[in-house]
């Protein structure tokens, strides 16, 4: 499978996160040459002054984007434990950022797809989670969900990991619930391209799903 | 009429609203487009359902749509880390309590530490500047930290081993009387002023590298570790084993500790992810207050706690501590020497290719370029960097 997927280190990089095992790296993904880590280069930078250089709207757009935040890592992660700890440092990062705030939205949702997509590559998993996605299934009553097993959900998700990061990013925003536009403009798509991005990473992943099935 | 794309009937899965009246009538009247619509709502109802999340706390919840998280619970939360100055990486370090990570701190006391500190918040501005620094970057770089850098070699080990590095605290008494403190200043000429260090120019900025950087200092930081054999003894015991007598005068010993300032300039455009980085340091120093670097240093790598490859690795190293060790995982990085117009530098590779460092030493002064480049990227610009403006 083509990997696209780029780091730019932890939330900054340099040596040490170059020396650093791989859990600290948050990706962005090349894209034509051009790298974009799902947000626009040259976004308005404004300094916000405030409680030790903390944005003084934070606490406005965590309320109303946390749950969204959450639900995007733990789409990838399979674990609400594990999307909370993604969600937190996916706010620390925005709250000392200056990122407009009629964008917050779309920015945490793709930092939060990011950051727990690079939790996913680095094996940084808790045991919990996989005994927690057991519970799950046992009581799922839905036909889909019990045509999905376990098993399957794991191999799901560890080849979304392998997935040009686009693409991954894509799949999983648009099943947290946003728009076609606001994935668009969320990962500097045209909003014709959504589709066929989010439709090639829902192929893929079947494949995947079909080669292990055909294998055991 | 041509068949609309694929990613057009992939919207009407889902938002059928989205899609013009002709492709919708189209693949209405079309059995090919309708077969792909079905493959394409099967797929799509697969990966919703393999993308559900579990909701432990209500278990009869349908998968992926649980109770909404509780925003008071992690507003709380978050404003504990912002108070205690917390950086993004520090939060999800296994850190909340009453959860079930007790236990796994309890278990790997030295890798939660461990990973704590490579995910120390000064790498979340300026990763150069910390991991040099030492100061709480990482457990491994406060090894052997009696000596001026005068060059760096890199420390190859599996990742195990790394985790199981004891830090300077477990053999004493570390004080930190200047901690680091990385600040964002408006621009090249207030970094240099404030840091007294050259920032060098980037000619030409890679493939994918765009913008203005952002500039952030870092103040000097300075430790006065105390050898404490007491406290090491106790350490070699619960690791199983014993220590031999320590030399004459180590116990109590003392050893200042002191790296940068240093300052960083960092491409990220707005993005949580910088592009790349070039960093500059004052290069760690350490005076000892009694006893002379190389008893010290023969000590501590003959101690049975160190593992036997890194304590041989550091062994070979040159007695006069102008070393600067940088300890790498052999799962992840790669490193290969190079020179940097004359003097020579360490590139370091990330194993699958993502990223990459140049780091090297130059009158006391380690300078760095990394980002999410490859190592010819970084040594390209490394060299094209200009001195004078």
């Amino acid at each position: 499978m083509e990997e696209q997927v780029e780091l730019a280190g932890p939330p900054g990089p340099g040596p040490a996160a170059v020396l650093s095992v791989p859990g600290a790296v948050r990706a962005g993904w090349k894209d034509g040459g051009a790298v974009r880590a799902g947000w626009k280069d040259g976004g308005a930078v404004t300094a916000l002054p405030g409680r030790g250089g903390v944005r003084p709207d934070l606490e406005m757009v965590f309320r109303g984007a946390y749950p969204r935040v959450v639900g995007v890592a733990a789409r990838v992660l399979g674990s609400r434990d594990e999307a909370e700890d993604v969600a937190q440092e996916v706010f620390l990062t925005f709250g000392r950022s200056s990122v407009p705030a009629a964008e917050a939205t779309g920015w945490l949702s793709v930092a939060a797809a990011h950051t727990a997509l690079n939790h996913l590559r680095s094996g940084r998993r808790r045991v919990a989670r996989e005994e927690f996605a057991g519970d799950a299934d046992a009581v799922a009553g839905d036909v889909a969900d019990a045509v999905v097993t376990l098993d399957e959900r794991r191999r799901v998700r560890a080849a979304l990991a392998r997935l040009p990061r686009k693409q991954a990013v894509a799949l999983v925003l648009r099943h947290s619930g946003l728009s076609y536009a606001e994935v668009a403009a969320a990962l500097d798509l045209s909003p014709g391209s959504v589709g066929t991005t989010v439709r090639r990473a829902e192929s893929a992943l079947r494949k995947e799903l079909n080669r292990h099935a055909s294998s055991d | 009429m041509r068949h609309p794309t694929d990613g057009i009937v992939r919207r009407l899965v889902d938002d059928p609203a989205g899609v013009s009246q002709a492709d919708r009538e189209h693949v209405a009247g079309c059995p090919a487009c309708l077969a792909g619509l079905a493959a394409a709502r099967e797929d799509a109802a697969l990966m919703t359902a393999a993308l559900a999340w579990e909701n432990p706390a209500i278990t009869d919840a349908a998968p992926g749509t649980g109770a909404a998280p509780d925003v008071d619970r992690g507003w709380a939360r978050l404003s504990q880390a912002l108070d205690a100055g917390e950086h993004p990486g520090q939060a999800s370090a296994g850190e909340r309590p009453g959860r079930a990570s007790v236990g796994e701190r309890a278990a790997y006391p030295d890798r939660r530490r461990w990973r704590a500190a490579l995910r120390s918040p000064v790498v979340a501005v300026a990763g150069v500047v910390a991991l040099l620094a030492g100061a709480g970057a990482a457990a491994a770089t406060d090894w052997l930290p009696i000596f001026r850098a005068e060059q760096i070699t890199p420390v190859t080990a599996p990742e195990a081993d790394l985790v199981k590095l004891p830090e300077l605290s477990a053999f004493g008494r570390l004080d930190v009387t200047e901690r680091v403190s990385v600040r964002r200043v408006s621009g090249p000429a207030a970094a240099e002023e404030a840091a007294g260090l050259t920032i060098p120019r980037v000619t030409e900025l890679p493939r994918g590298v765009s913008g203005e950087p952002e500039y952030h200092v870092a103040n000097r930081a300075t430790a006065v570790f105390t050898y404490e054999a007491e406290t090491a003894a106790r350490t070699a015991a619960a690791a199983g084993e014993s220590l031999p007598p320590p030399p004459a005068r180590l116990d109590g010993s003392r050893f200042r500790l002191v790296a940068g300032p240093g300052v960083a300039a960092v491409w990220s455009a707005g993005r949580p992810v910088p592009a790349m980085v070039v960093g500059r340091l004052v290069a760690p120093k350490a005076y000892s207050e009694g006893i002379p670097f190389a008893t010290a240093r023969d000590y501590l790598l003959s101690l049975p706690i160190l593992p036997p490859n890194v304590a041989s690795q550091l062994r070979a190293f040159s007695g006069d501590g102008t070393t600067l060790p940088l300890f790498m995982s052999v799962e992840h990085l790669t490193s290969r020497q190079a020179d940097v117009n004359g003097t020579p530098a360490t590139v370091l590779a990330s194993r699958d290719g993502v990223m990459a460092a140049v780091v090297w030493v130059n009158d006391g002064v380690v300078t760095a370029v990394a980002g999410s480049l490859s190592g010819d990227e970084v040594l390209t610009v490394a060299r094209g960097l200009r001195w004078h403006r």
